[in-house]
């Protein structure tokens, strides 16, 4: 240990340093506080024995001065003095000193004192070492969170949670991370998806799983995949990914206001909550299904809830953050409060900023424990566009071209995978007309889902009249999908270019017998009358459409331009 | 503030009951209590018990903790039953349809 004594009598001086050279201590000596100061920078010792009273500046002074200069590591001084009166020894602590020596000197006391004071020494480099290890590793985990945090509100920002005029959403986090992913995007054909998963545990760890399952969602709905296919590709993609002791529990909801439809998919979340105009709940849609990333998917566990969409129902979506949030005394919120807030008494406008106040209230300043989530549909809203649109996803421009494409699905194949994605798949990577996806979507859903279910399943429209006949008219469906055993059809889509862009010739044909010739006015106008826009919606799209043999053959044109 | 867990093994049978909160913090307690029965064990159709009789919260963690007992005691061939569950904890294993994939009792 390199030592600096500073002390002006240079007989004291001289039975320090041979002292301590005989120990084994390199020793630089100074006669003055100044030059005690300088040398102690110039020569960093590890240990300063200093004197008081000296000329130029005295050891106070000079101690101050010395652990001024020495913020960066910890440097023991032990002051040599005569005086042995408290006020001051004191005032040696009170300079800096961290200890001191009194003359005439004792050496086993002075060697006695050097080890003390070695070994705090040596803690102290310890701590520091430690202390920054820490720094360094805290600064590397904030910089991994900022990356991680902006990567996660990309996510959420990517889709249309935030602008989708019938959406209103709260979502808090326990930590910095959210273990419960909140997304929202419109399918090719204008329908909303919504997804509320919520991961096991908090933090970290449960938000690295939204990654994977934010990118299915927007690809998938992106897509014109429905809410089933979307639970079972996520899924399937979970179980591959996630230790096996975490999963997601997710509801999926589908809004179509052109088919008045509220589709639920609900594997492992709370209840959720269908209130009308008085306020009351007057549906409850129970967890169906084991949630996301722990068993295989078997058909039924595809199945969804359907209802008729009303315009005066509010939808409340919601993750077991809410209703287990706990007050101060550890009591949760429960079900059964929340459930007390529809009573009527609320007007339903209110209900969303009143289940926030109730919850508020309720836990006052108790911790939260869990992320919490909430998110209602305004019915009313639903087909009013989100203000910038709703594609999200860029799309290539590919120059007009002459091509020809034709498919022909079996009953076979259409009983087990909705062909829809892939047409339009097929064509936008062949065409990929910039800003047509969705009407050429629309054109091709609904001329698609007339060939199936009225021309192969023989569906009649007209059962959609009542809330009961809604609900049959989709049962029936799947009834007689999952029983068709003949029939097919057959969609050829040609393109010819323009100089400014082009034209697509769909041509959608259905084996089934069709319809009396005499009826197809009164089909077309049924499908238009209760499918939502239908075929209106078509010929409002396309510059013609022709039904050929017994309306079961569709021939439509559909003309774009560059952009 | 977490729960305890108690292991009772029979000839064929482990019962391990929770007491308290099963919650994350029980995650190595638990492990450590079925994996030296499952380590231990001659018998591949040991079946197991979870007696959730003194149980007073449940956690998604917890659930984790069933499905991963699950997977380790062979899966889909494993036998395990949950049983004593109060009502709110019933209803919990109910919400995540535990039911298809223990037997609850």
């Amino acid at each position: 240990m390199k030592i600096l004594i500073v002390d002006d009598d240079r007989i004291n001086s001289t039975i320090l340093n041979r002292l301590l050279s005989r120990d084994g201590h390199p020793v630089v000596t100074a006669y003055n506080g100044r030059d005690g100061v300088a040398l102690f920078k110039s020569e960093r010792p590890d240990l300063v024995l200093m004197d008081i009273r000296m000329p130029l500046m005295n050891g106070y002074e000079a101690a101050r001065q010395i652990k001024e200069a020495s913020t960066d590591r910890f440097v023991p001084i032990i002051f040599l003095t005569a005086v042995t009166d408290d006020e001051g020894l004191a005032r040696c602590i009170e300079a800096g000193g961290d200890d001191f020596l009194t003359k005439p000197f004792n050496r086993v006391i002075l060697q006695a004192k050097i080890s003390a004071m070695e070994r705090i020494r040596q803690l102290h480099a310890v701590l520091r070492s430690q202390k920054e290890q820490l720094e360094k590793h805290q600064e590397g985990v904030r910089r991994e969170m900022e990356v991680g945090q902006h990567l996660f509100s990309n996510i959420v920002r990517a889709g249309n949670l935030l602008d989708a005029p019938c959406l209103n959403h709260f979502s808090t986090p326990m930590s910095l991370f959210n273990g419960d992913l909140l997304v929202a995007s419109y399918t090719p054909a204008g329908t909303l998806h919504i997804m509320l998963g919520d991961f096991t545990g908090h933090g970290l760890s449960a938000a690295v799983g939204a990654l994977p399952l934010a990118e299915l969602f927007y690809g998938l709905t992106a897509q014109g995949f429905s809410i089933g296919d979307l639970a079972e590709q996520i899924n399937d993609k979970l179980r591959k990914v996630l230790p096996t002791r975490m999963f997601c529990a997710a509801c999926l909801i589908e809004v179509d206001h052109r088919q008045k439809s509220i589709m639920v998919w609900n594997g492992g979340l709370p209840d959720v909550l269908v209130a009308d105009k008085s306020g009351q709940i007057v549906r409850r849609i129970r967890s169906g299904h084991i949630p996301l990333g722990v068993a295989p998917m078997r058909r039924e566990d595809r199945k969804v809830e359907i209802l008729e969409m009303q315009e005066d129902y509010r939808v409340f979506l919601y993750s077991d953050g809410l209703t287990e949030a706990t007050d101060d005394g550890g009591i949760l919120f429960g079900q059964e409060r929340l459930d007390a807030l529809f009573d009527g008494q609320t007007p339903p406008e209110r209900l969303f900023a009143a289940i926030l106040h109730a919850l508020n209230a309720f836990r006052g300043h108790a911790l939260q424990t869990d992320d919490i989530s909430l998110l209602e549909v305004v019915c009313a809203r639903a087909s009013e566009e989100p203000p910038g649109g709703q594609s999200h996803l860029p799309q290539k421009d590919i120059p007009p071209s002459s091509w020809r494409i034709a498919f022909t699905f079996s009953a076979q194949t259409l009983r087990t995978v909705d062909p829809l994605p892939t047409i339009i798949n097929a064509l936008m990577n062949l065409q990929a007309p910039s800003g047509q996806r969705e009407r050429l979507y629309t054109v091709l859903a609904e001329l698609f889902s007339n060939a199936l279910d009225h021309g192969l399943l023989r569906l009649d429209t007209r059962t959609k009249e009542t809330p009961e006949g809604f609900l049959r008219y989709y049962a029936q469906r799947e009834e007689r999908l999952a029983a068709l055993t003949e029939g097919e059809i057959e969609v050829i889509l040609t393109h010819t270019p323009h100089p400014d862009g082009g034209e697509l010739r769909i041509r959608i044909a259905d084996s089934g017998p069709g319809f009396d010739p005499n009826n197809v006015q009164s089909f077309l106008e049924g499908n238009l009358h209760h499918g939502g826009r239908g075929i209106a919606l078509v010929r409002s799209l396309c510059t013609d459409l022709i039904y050929h043999g017994n309306a079961n053959i569709a021939e439509a044109t559909y003309r774009w331009t560059r952009s | 503030m977490s729960g305890t867990i108690t292991v009772n093994r029979h000839e064929n049978e482990t019962s391990i009951s929770i007491k308290g909160r099963f919650n994350f913090e029980m995650h190595s307690q638990f492990r450590t209590a079925y994996q030296n029965e499952i380590d231990g064990s001659v018998n591949k159709n040991r079946k197991f018990v979870i007696d959730l009789v003194g149980t007073e919260y449940i956690d998604s963690s917890a659930l984790g903790m069933l499905l991963l007992l699950r997977e380790e005691a062979g899966a889909n061939e494993a036998d395990i039953e949950i049983i004593n569950a109060r009502p709110e904890i019933r209803k919990i294993l109910e919400t995540a349809n535990f039911q298809r994939l223990f037997k609850i009792s």
